[in-house]
């Protein structure tokens, strides 16, 4: 939903980055996205294509995109996995429930929110433009 | 220095360089929720943040709460919208300070501008923030605010699958509010099974039904949130 704003917070970060290695370019960017955030990854990588194209260090540069899985975990019994859906015949669709699975208690979510920037490849400049760094 | 800088790596002409920066872009909102939450509970202010689409009846369920608790607490209210004041208008005729805060085009309210509107207000002279978000099911539950509390509401005139369409913002909500339920028969919408999808989705809410023009309900969620 909010693709755009996300994209440009990611665009800022990696070229703050590249500056401060005094990188020539970017060449490739690795974020992980978590299956509860509200990011459609096509989205992003559309806006970061856009977005990249208006800066001569990021421009041509791939941006790769890992789904992290959400997890829960149940703070009754310990149970630690897999967020349960619930198959609702009414609607012919999966509802997901913070129940837990195991002993029905009420789980909380400990991952899958994440938006992270991994890795950045980069590029180095001459010995010369990185020798006042 | 931060914690999330790595050593500098010295490259060679024309090397490729992999740094590993572990960057979490949402953690800067979530730091300065962080900083709202302690900043209230400093002075002592407890925050609610209500959520929910575009005309479910989120001001009228704050102008109803007002008027339940008005008296009993020191209230103000920060009103999240993309353009007009016309609902923080509305607020400020129960006579408690109102903060209109326009997002422009953003969908939600984020951690930085309640933190903005927070600078606006005598915290020592108040109890009680309700923080109306900006209209929308989706974006707000991404972004915490510092609140104490988080309610959504949701209205039959949307329809009987807004819930279930919508499932992790109401994975966020300490309060869920079925509003509009005096026309639930009119838009044949079952409240039971709106309330069923809620409990569901998330045991660990209280769920409300009400209809926040009469007044219907409101009572209620002012004990749910354990403001009476």
């Amino acid at each position: 939903m909010h693709e755009y704003s996300m994209t440009t917070m990611i665009v800022d970060a990696v070229l703050e980055e590249a500056r401060r290695h005094d990188a020539e370019k970017v060449l490739e960017v690795e974020l992980v996205i978590g299956e509860f955030t509200f990011l459609n990854p096509e989205q992003v990588e559309f806006w970061y294509k856009v977005l990249s194209e208006r800066d001569s260090i990021l421009k041509g540069s791939k941006v790769r995109i890992e789904l992290r899985r959400g997890y829960i975990r149940c703070p009754k019994c310990g149970y630690e996995g897999k967020l349960m859906y619930r198959d609702d015949t009414a609607y012919h669709l999966m509802v997901p429930t913070l129940l837990c699975p195991e002993c029905k208690g009420i789980a909380e979510i400990i991952t899958g929110r994440e938006c992270t920037i991994k890795r950045i490849r980069l590029l180095g400049r001459g010995h010369e433009s990185s020798a006042k760094g | 220095m931060n914690p999330r800088m790595k050593r500098v790596v010295k490259a060679e002409e024309g090397e490729v360089y992999d740094i590993e920066l572990d960057a979490e872009i949402l953690e800067a909102n979530r730091r300065i929720a962080e900083e709202n939450r302690s900043l209230l509970r400093r002075y002592n202010v407890t925050a609610i943040d209500v959520m929910g689409s575009t005309g479910t009846g989120k001001t009228t369920l704050i102008a109803g709460m007002i008027r339940l608790l008005k008296g009993r607490y020191r209230i103000a209210v920060m009103k999240g919208d993309l353009t007009t004041t016309i609902d923080a208008e509305a607020i400020s005729r129960y006579d408690v300070d109102v903060v209109p805060i326009n997002t422009g085009k953003e969908c939600h309210l984020d951690a930085n501008l309640v933190r903005k509107a927070l600078r606006t207000l005598k915290l020592e002279d108040l109890d009680l923030i309700f923080i109306e978000n900006v209209g929308n099911l989706i974006c707000p539950a991404e972004f915490p605010l510092g609140s104490e509390k988080r309610v959504v509401v949701v209205s039959v005139t949307e329809g009987p699958y807004m819930i279930v369409k919508h499932p992790f913002i109401f994975m966020d909500a300490d309060v869920i509010v079925i509003n509009k339920i005096d026309l639930a028969e009119a838009m044949g919408v079952e409240v039971d099974k709106l309330r069923m999808d809620a409990e569901t989705i998330n045991p660990r809410a209280k769920v409300v039904q009400t209809n926040c023009r009469s007044g219907e309900g409101v009572g209620e969620v002012v004990k749910a949130l354990g403001l009476m």
